[in-house]
C-alpha cells in the first residue's frame, strides 16, 4: 500500500492541488459559515478570542483607572463589581481557553499528518456556541446587567436572595453554553492525537506539543463537568427554587466551592500545560538541537495533570475545613511545583547543550521564564497554610495569579503566535516593532504586578472599589495602573505589529526557522487539506531528517494522494505504535453545527427571559438538528456510500468495528462520567457535612419500581451487545427488529422511572435531598432517552441500509451507550436508595 | 524599609505572635526565592549566550542533562519543600484554637458579618451578654478565640496586624484565636467579596488592658440612662427605626446595627464616615450617597430637623 505510494513518480503539484482542493476547499460568502475545516476554525477562534481578550483588557483598565487614587469616584461600585467579575470571566472563559483551543485546533492535525480533526462537524458547532455564548454574556455588559459576583460566582451573593438581577443567570447559562466548545474541541483533540496520527508516528515519536494539548483535552474532559454540574445547580436553585445551596433548607454554599474549584484549579493547569508547550516545541528550534529529557516532559505532563486533580482546597484554606485535609492539600499544591521545575530545568538544559539564536519569539519566551518562575515562587508560599491565612483575598495573590497566568499563558502565546505567523500569513513579522511590544509589555506587566505583592502584603483585600489614604496604598496602586497603562501599551504595539505583517511583512521561506516538525511542511498559509500526501515519519523529527519533505509531500509522493473518490480521508492509526489501521473518511462542510447552536443560543436566551415553554421547543429543534447531523453517517449518500478502497489499503473506517467514533463516545463518556461522579460527590457530601441535611426515615423512591426499570435497562443493553457481537460475526440477520426491540425496553425502562418520580412525591423546591434525588433520577431519565432514541434510529438506518453487516460500526457506538446508562443506574439505585436505607435516614 | 512596612492593615507590621510568625516566614521565603529566581535567570541568560559551545558526546550531553534535569527538577524543589514545611508547619500549629495546657480559660467573643456590618457580641461577660456593633474591643495579652459566621452571604473576618483570617459562613461557626501584645487599635476589613458594599465593611479593634477591658464590659450592662430631652426624637426613633435596630432599654430590632453605645463609637457606616458632631444627622440624611447599595432605606419622607434631632438623640448614647 504505502509503498507502492511512496515510490510512485512524482505527480505535477498544481494538478494534484487542484484535484485535492475540489474535495477539501473551502465555499465562499454565506456558505462560508458552513464551513467544519480546522485551519479556518483554528483561526476564527483565535481572532474571536483576540477580540474577547481587548474587551477583557479595556475592563482592566478600567479597575486600575479606579484604583489610581484614593477615594475615586470614577466608577460606582455596582459598576467596579461587573467589571471586575466581567475582566476575570472574559479572560478566564473566552480568552484564555478558546484561544488555546484555537490553535490546538490548528495545530494539532498539521503536527500529526492529518488532513483534519476527527469530528469537524464538532469543531464548527464547539465555535459557534462559544461565539454566541460568549455574545450573550458579553451584552450583559452593555445592558449593565452583567453578573456581579466575582468570576467565582461564590453562593449564596450569587444565589436568588442576593443577586436577584439576572446577572448570576448570563453567567451560568453563557459559560456552560461556551463550555460545549471546551468539551467538544477536548474530546476530538484526544481522539485526533490517539487515532490520526501519520504512519509511523508512535506515541514516543509525538511532537512534545501534542503530548501537552494531549494532557490539556484530556484534563477539559474531566475538569469542565463539575463546573457544568454546579451551574446547573446554581441555576435551578435561582429558577425554580431547588435548594442545592441553601443552609436552612439543608443544602450547603460551600459545596458550590467544592464543584467550583474542582474545575477551577485543573484549569489553572489547562491554560499552562499547551503554553508550555509552545516553549518546548520553540526551545529546541531555536536552540538548534532535539530537546534533552524528552521522556521526563513527557512523564512531567501526565504528573502534572493528575496533581493537578488534587489541589483543590488550597483555594479554600480559610473555609475551615478540618487541618488534616489541609495539610494534604498544602503538600500536594507544593509537590506540583516538581514537575514545573522538571521542565524548566529540561529547557535550560536544551538551551546549555545547544546553540541558542535570540529571535523574537525566543524574547517571549524569556520573558515566560522569568515571570513564571517568579510566580511558581509565591505560588508555593501561598500552599503554605499559615502564611495562606494571612494574605488569601489581598492583592498579594491578585499578583500571584497574573504572574502565573499572564507569565504562564499570555507570554508563552506570543511566543508562539510570533512563531507560527509565517505559518498563518507565509509573512515574517517585523523584528523592531516586535521589540519594542515585548518590552513595554514586560516592564508594564511587572511594574503592575512586582508592586501589587506589597500592595497585599500592606493589607488591601481584593474586590474592593476604593481605599483610603490613611491605609497607605496610595503610592502602590499609582504606581500599578501606571505600569497597567504602560502593557496596555506594549500589547497594542504587538497587535499593530501583527496586523501590519498581514500587509507588509516580507514573504516568508520555507520552513523560516529550520523547524523539525511536520506543520512546516505545509504550503504557507497552508492549504484546506494541509498534505497532498501523508507522509511516513521514523522520528520526532521528520523536518531535520528530511528537509524536502515539503516537496515531495507536494508532489504526492507519499500515503493517501487518491482524491477521484471524492472522499475527505486520513489515516486511523492505532493510538500506541501509528500503524495504519483504518481509513477513515470525514464529513463535508455542513449547516447542521450553526443550526444546532443557534437554536442551543435560542434555549439560552429563553432561559435568561426566563421563558421556558420557549425554552422547551427551542431545546426540542436543537435535539432535532443534532439527530439530523447524526443521520449524514457511515454509508449514508453524504458520507460515504461506496466503500471502494485503492488495493492494499485498509478499510474504510465506518465498515470496521473500532473506528475514531467509537473512540469519541468513550471520551464523551468520560466527561459524562465526570458529570455524574461530581454528582455523587454533591450526594455524599450534603449527606455528610451540610450543617443541616435531613435524610427521611423512608426513601421516598420505590426499590422494586426502581429495580424493575433497572431490570428491563440490563435487558436491553444485553441484547443490544448481542446485536453488536452477532455484527461482528458478519451476521445482521434480524438487526432491525432486535434493535426495535431494545428500543422497546428503553421505553419500559423510561415509562417505570417516570412512574417512580411521579410516585415519590419529591418537594424539590422545599429540601435540598429531595432536590438531589430529582437531579438524579432526571439525569438518569435523559440518559435513558437518548439512548432509547439512538437505538429507534439505528433500526429506521438498518432500513435504509445505512447499517447493515457491511457497515456495522454505529450500533457498537450506541452499545457503549447503554454500557454507560446500566452502570450508573445500577450506583443511582445503590447510592440514592439501598445505602441510606442501611444507613438509616433520620441521621 | 519598616517605615514602609508598617500601616493599619499590614501583614508586615505585626501585632501579634500569629501575625509575627507569619511575617517572618516571609521575609525567610522572599530572601530563598529572590536567590532561586536571580540564579534560574542568571543560568537562562548564560545559556542564551550562544557560539562558547564545544563538541560534547551525545554520552556527556546526557551525563549534563540528567544532572541539570535532578538537580533542578527533583533536588531543588525537593528540599526546598521540606525546608518550607519544616519552618511552616509548627507556625500552623501554634495558631490553632487549641484547649490551654492549664486549664485556663479563653476569652470568647462572637463576630458575626452582616451585608456590610458586624455583630460583636461577649457571651460569657460577667453580669449578661454585652453586643456591639462595627468595633471589637478585646483583652492584651491573653488568646481570645473568635467564634465567627456569616448572617447573610459569605464574609471573611481579617485582623492583618494580629493573624490570619477566617471566613463567616452561614450555617456554621469558625473559630480562630489571636492574640494582640500591646494595647493599640488595629484596621479590620472583610476580606470575603460580599457584595455591592464589601469596600465599607471595615471594623474597629482595639485591644486594651484587661481590667480596661472588663470596664468596658461593665459599662454596657446597664441601659444607657435615657434623659427627657429628647423625648420627640425617641419618638420618631421607636415608630421609624425600632423594628430594625436595638437600643438597650428602647428597643429589641435584630436587622441591623445594635445602636445601644453608637456616640461612643469612632465611625459610622462600618468606617465609612468618621464619627463627629452632627455625623449621624448627615450619615441619616446621606447614607445611600455614602454608601450606595446599604440595606438601611432612605429617610427623605422625614424633615431635616426630626432627622437632626434624631441624630442628637443617637450621639448621647454612649456608656
Amino acid at each position: 500500500m504505502s509503498e507502492t505510494a511512496q515510490t510512485s513518480t512524482p505527480r505535477d503539484p498544481q494538478r494534484l492541488h487542484e484535484d485535492m482542493h475540489e474535495v477539501w476547499g473551502n465555499p465562499r460568502g454565506l456558505k462560508a459559515l458552513s464551513i467544519v475545516n480546522h485551519t479556518t476554525l483554528g483561526l476564527r477562534f483565535m481572532a474571536t478570542g483576540m477580540v474577547f481578550f481587548l474587551i477583557g483588557g479595556i475592563l482592566a483598565m478600567l479597575v486600575r483607572t479606579q484604583l489610581a487614587f484614593p477615594d475615586q469616584e470614577f466608577m460606582a461600585p455596582e459598576i467596579y463589581n461587573q467589571v471586575f467579575t466581567m475582566h476575570g470571566t472574559l479572560m478566564m472563559f473566552l480568552f484564555a481557553i478558546p484561544m488555546l483551543e484555537g490553535l490546538a485546533i490548528y495545530m494539532i492535525p498539521k503536527m500529526i499528518g492529518a488532513r483534519d480533526l476527527v469530528c469537524p462537524r464538532l469543531t464548527s458547532l464547539g465555535y459557534w456556541c462559544y461565539l454566541f455564548g460568549g455574545i450573550i454574556l458579553t451584552s450583559s455588559l452593555f445592558l449593565e446587567v452583567a453578573p456581579d459576583s466575582g468570576w467565582f460566582m461564590y453562593t449564596p451573593l450569587s444565589s436568588g436572595e442576593f443577586s436577584p438581577g439576572p446577572g448570576s443567570d448570563f453567567w451560568l447559562l453563557g459559560i456552560t453554553f461556551v463550555e460545549i466548545s471546551a468539551l467538544s474541541a477536548g474530546v476530538e483533540l484526544v481522539v485526533s492525537i490517539l487515532r490520526t496520527r501519520t504512519r509511523g508516528m508512535s506515541l514516543d515519536k509525538m511532537p512534545l506539543f501534542a503530548w501537552y494539548i494531549l494532557a490539556m483535552a484530556l484534563m477539559i474532559v474531566v475538569g469542565f463537568p463539575p463546573l457544568i454540574l454546579a451551574s446547573i445547580m446554581l441555576e435551578l436553585e435561582r429558577a425554580v427554587g431547588m435548594p442545592f445551596f441553601e443552609v436552612a433548607a439543608g443544602g450547603d454554599p460551600i459545596l458550590w466551592q467544592h464543584l467550583f474549584w474542582l474545575f477551577g484549579h485543573p484549569e489553572v493547569y489547562i491554560i499552562f500545560l499547551p503554553a508550555a508547550g509552545i516553549v518546548s516545541t520553540l526551545i529546541p528550534v531555536f536552540a538548534g538541537r532535539p530537546i534533552v529529557g524528552y521522556r521526563w516532559v513527557v512523564l512531567a505532563i501526565i504528573v502534572t495533570g493528575f496533581i493537578s486533580f488534587g489541589l483543590w482546597v488550597h483555594h479554600m484554606f480559610t473555609v475551615g475545613i478540618p487541618q488534616l485535609a489541609q495539610a494534604f492539600f498544602s503538600a500536594a499544591s507544593m509537590l506540583v511545583a516538581v514537575p514545573t521545575a522538571i521542565q524548566v530545568f529540561v529547557w535550560l538544559a536544551t538551551l546549555w547543550l545547544g546553540r541558542p539564536v535570540m529571535k523574537l519569539p525566543m524574547l517571549w519566551v524569556l520573558g515566560f521564564l522569568i515571570i513564571f518562575v517568579c510566580g511558581g515562587l509565591t505560588g508555593v508560599m501561598l500552599a503554605l497554610v499559615p502564611f495562606n491565612w494571612q494574605v488569601h483575598d489581598t492583592h498579594f495573590v491578585v499578583a500571584h495569579m497574573h504572574y502565573v497566568l499572564v507569565g504562564g499563558m499570555l507570554f508563552p502565546l506570543m511566543a508562539g503566535l510570533y512563531y507560527w505567523l509565517p505559518l498563518f500569513s507565509g509573512r515574517m513579522p517585523s523584528e523592531r516593532l516586535g521589540r519594542w511590544g515585548f518590552w513595554l509589555t514586560f516592564i508594564g506587566f511587572n511594574a503592575t504586578f512586582l508592586i501589587m505583592h506589597w500592595t497585599g502584603l500592606l493589607g488591601m483585600p481584593r474586590r474592593i472599589y476604593t481605599y483610603e489614604t490613611v491605609m497607605g496604598w496610595d503610592i502602590f496602586n499609582m504606581l500599578s495602573s501606571i505600569g497597567g497603562f504602560v502593557m496596555s501599551a506594549g500589547i497594542a504595539m504587538v497587535l499593530l505589529d501583527i496586523a501590519l505583517h498581514f500587509r507588509f511583512g516580507r514573504p516568508a521561506p520555507q520552513n523560516p526557522w529550520n523547524a523539525d516538525t511536520l506543520e512546516w511542511t505545509t504550503s504557507m498559509p497552508p492549504s484546506a487539506y494541509n498534505f497532498a500526501s501523508l507522509p511516513r515519519v521514523d522520528s520526532r523529527h521528520p523536518l531535520w531528517d528530511d528537509p524536502e519533505l515539503p516537496r515531495s509531500i507536494a508532489e504526492g509522493r507519499h500515503d493517501l494522494a487518491v482524491i477521484d473518490h471524492g472522499r475527505r480521508e486520513l489515516w486511523g492509526s492505532d493510538p500506541l505504535t501509528g500503524k495504519v489501521r483504518e481509513i477513515v473518511h470525514l464529513p463535508g462542510n455542513s449547516w447542521w453545527p450553526l443550526f444546532a447552536s443557534l437554536a442551543l443560543a435560542v434555549v439560552c436566551v429563553c432561559l435568561l427571559a426566563r421563558l421556558y415553554p420557549l425554552a422547551g421547543l427551542a431545546t426540542l429543534a436543537a435535539v432535532g438538528f443534532l439527530l439530523r447531523w447524526s443521520w449524514e453517517n457511515g454509508a449514508h449518500p453524504r458520507a460515504a456510500p461506496d466503500a471502494q478502497v485503492q488495493p492494499g489499503d485498509p478499510p474504510l473506517h465506518s465498515r470496521t468495528m473500532d473506528g475514531p467514533g467509537l473512540w469519541a463516545m468513550s471520551i464523551a463518556l468520560l466527561a459524562n462520567g465526570s458529570f455524574f461522579l461530581s454528582y455523587l460527590f454533591g450526594w455524599f457530601y450534603l449527606w455528610t457535612v451540610s450543617p443541616e441535611w435531613r435524610m427521611p426515615d423512608t426513601s421516598p423512591l420505590s426499590l422494586p419500581l426502581m429495580v424493575l426499570a433497572g431490570v428491563a435497562l440490563t435487558a436491553g443493553t444485553l441484547w443490544l451487545e448481542k446485536l453488536v457481537r452477532g455484527l461482528r460475526r458478519q451476521d445482521d440477520r434480524g438487526l432491525a427488529l432486535g434493535l426495535f426491540a431494545v428500543t422497546a425496553l428503553g421505553g419500559a425502562q423510561l415509562a417505570l422511572l417516570i412512574w417512580v418520580i411521579w410516585q415519590a412525591g419529591l418537594a424539590a423546591t422545599e429540601t435540598a435531598h429531595d432536590a438531589v434525588l430529582l437531579l438524579g433520577l432526571i439525569y438518569v431519565l435523559l440518559h435513558g432517552a437518548l439512548g432509547t432514541i439512538l437505538t429507534l434510529l439505528q433500526g429506521l438506518r438498518v432500513g435504509y441500509g445505512y447499517v447493515s453487516a457491511e457497515a456495522p460500526f454505529e450500533p457498537a457506538v450506541v452499545a457503549r451507550l447503554w454500557r454507560y446508562n446500566l452502570m450508573v443506574f445500577w450506583i443511582v439505585v445503590f447510592a440514592l436508595v439501598t445505602m441510606p436505607m442501611w444507613l438509616g435516614g433520620g441521621a | 524599609m519598616l517605615v514602609g512596612c508598617s500601616g493599619d492593615r499590614s501583614i508586615l507590621d505585626p501585632a501579634g505572635q500569629a501575625a509575627r510568625e507569619v511575617a517572618w516566614l516571609w521575609w525567610g521565603m522572599l530572601a530563598f526565592s529572590t536567590v532561586v529566581l536571580v540564579v534560574i535567570t542568571a543560568l537562562w541568560l548564560y545559556a542564551f549566550r550562544g557560539g562558547r559551545r564545544v563538541a560534547r558526546s551525545s554520552r556527556d550531553e546526557q551525563r549534563i542533562a540528567r544532572r541539570w534535569i535532578i538537580g533542578g527538577g527533583l533536588l531543588l524543589p525537593g528540599l526546598s519543600i521540606v525546608l518550607l514545611l519544616a519552618f511552616g508547619v509548627p507556625v500552623g500549629q501554634r495558631m490553632l484554637p487549641l484547649p490551654l495546657p492549664d486549664g485556663q480559660q479563653v476569652e470568647r467573643i462572637e463576630v458575626t458579618g452582616h451585608q456590610w456590618w458586624w455583630e460583636v457580641r461577649y457571651p460569657d461577660a460577667e453580669g449578661g451578654e454585652v453586643v456591639t456593633s462595627n468595633q471589637l474591643m478585646m483583652p492584651v495579652g491573653e488568646p481570645v478565640d473568635f467564634h465567627v459566621t456569616g448572617a447573610d452571604v459569605i464574609h471573611a473576618f481579617w485582623i492583618p496586624r494580629l493573624g490570619g483570617k477566617i471566613d463567616m459562613i452561614p450555617g456554621r461557626t469558625n473559630v480562630i484565636r489571636l492574640e494582640a501584645d500591646a494595647s493599640g487599635v488595629f484596621g479590620a476589613q472583610c476580606a470575603e467579596f460580599c457584595g455591592a458594599q464589601h469596600t465599607n465593611m471595615q471594623l474597629h479593634v482595639e485591644a486594651m488592658p484587661r481590667d480596661d477591658f472588663n470596664a468596658w464590659l461593665a459599662e454596657r450592662q446597664a441601659p444607657p440612662e435615657q434623659s427627657d430631652d429628647h423625648q420627640a426624637a425617641r419618638d420618631t426613633f421607636v415608630e421609624h427605626c425600632a423594628s430594625c435596630h436595638r437600643v438597650a432599654g428602647v428597643s429589641d430590632g435584630q436587622q441591623g446595627p445594635d445602636l445601644s453605645d453608637i456616640g461612643d463609637r469612632v465611625s459610622l457606616g462600618a468606617g465609612r464616615l468618621a464619627m463627629e458632631e452632627g455625623a449621624i444627622a448627615h450619615w441619616l440624611r446621606h447614607h445611600q450617597q455614602l454608601k450606595p447599595g446599604n440595606r438601611m432605606p432612605s429617610h427623605d419622607h422625614l424633615d431635616a430637623e426630626t432627622l437632626d434631632a434624631l441624630g442628637a438623640w443617637l450621639e448621647t448614647l454612649s456608656p
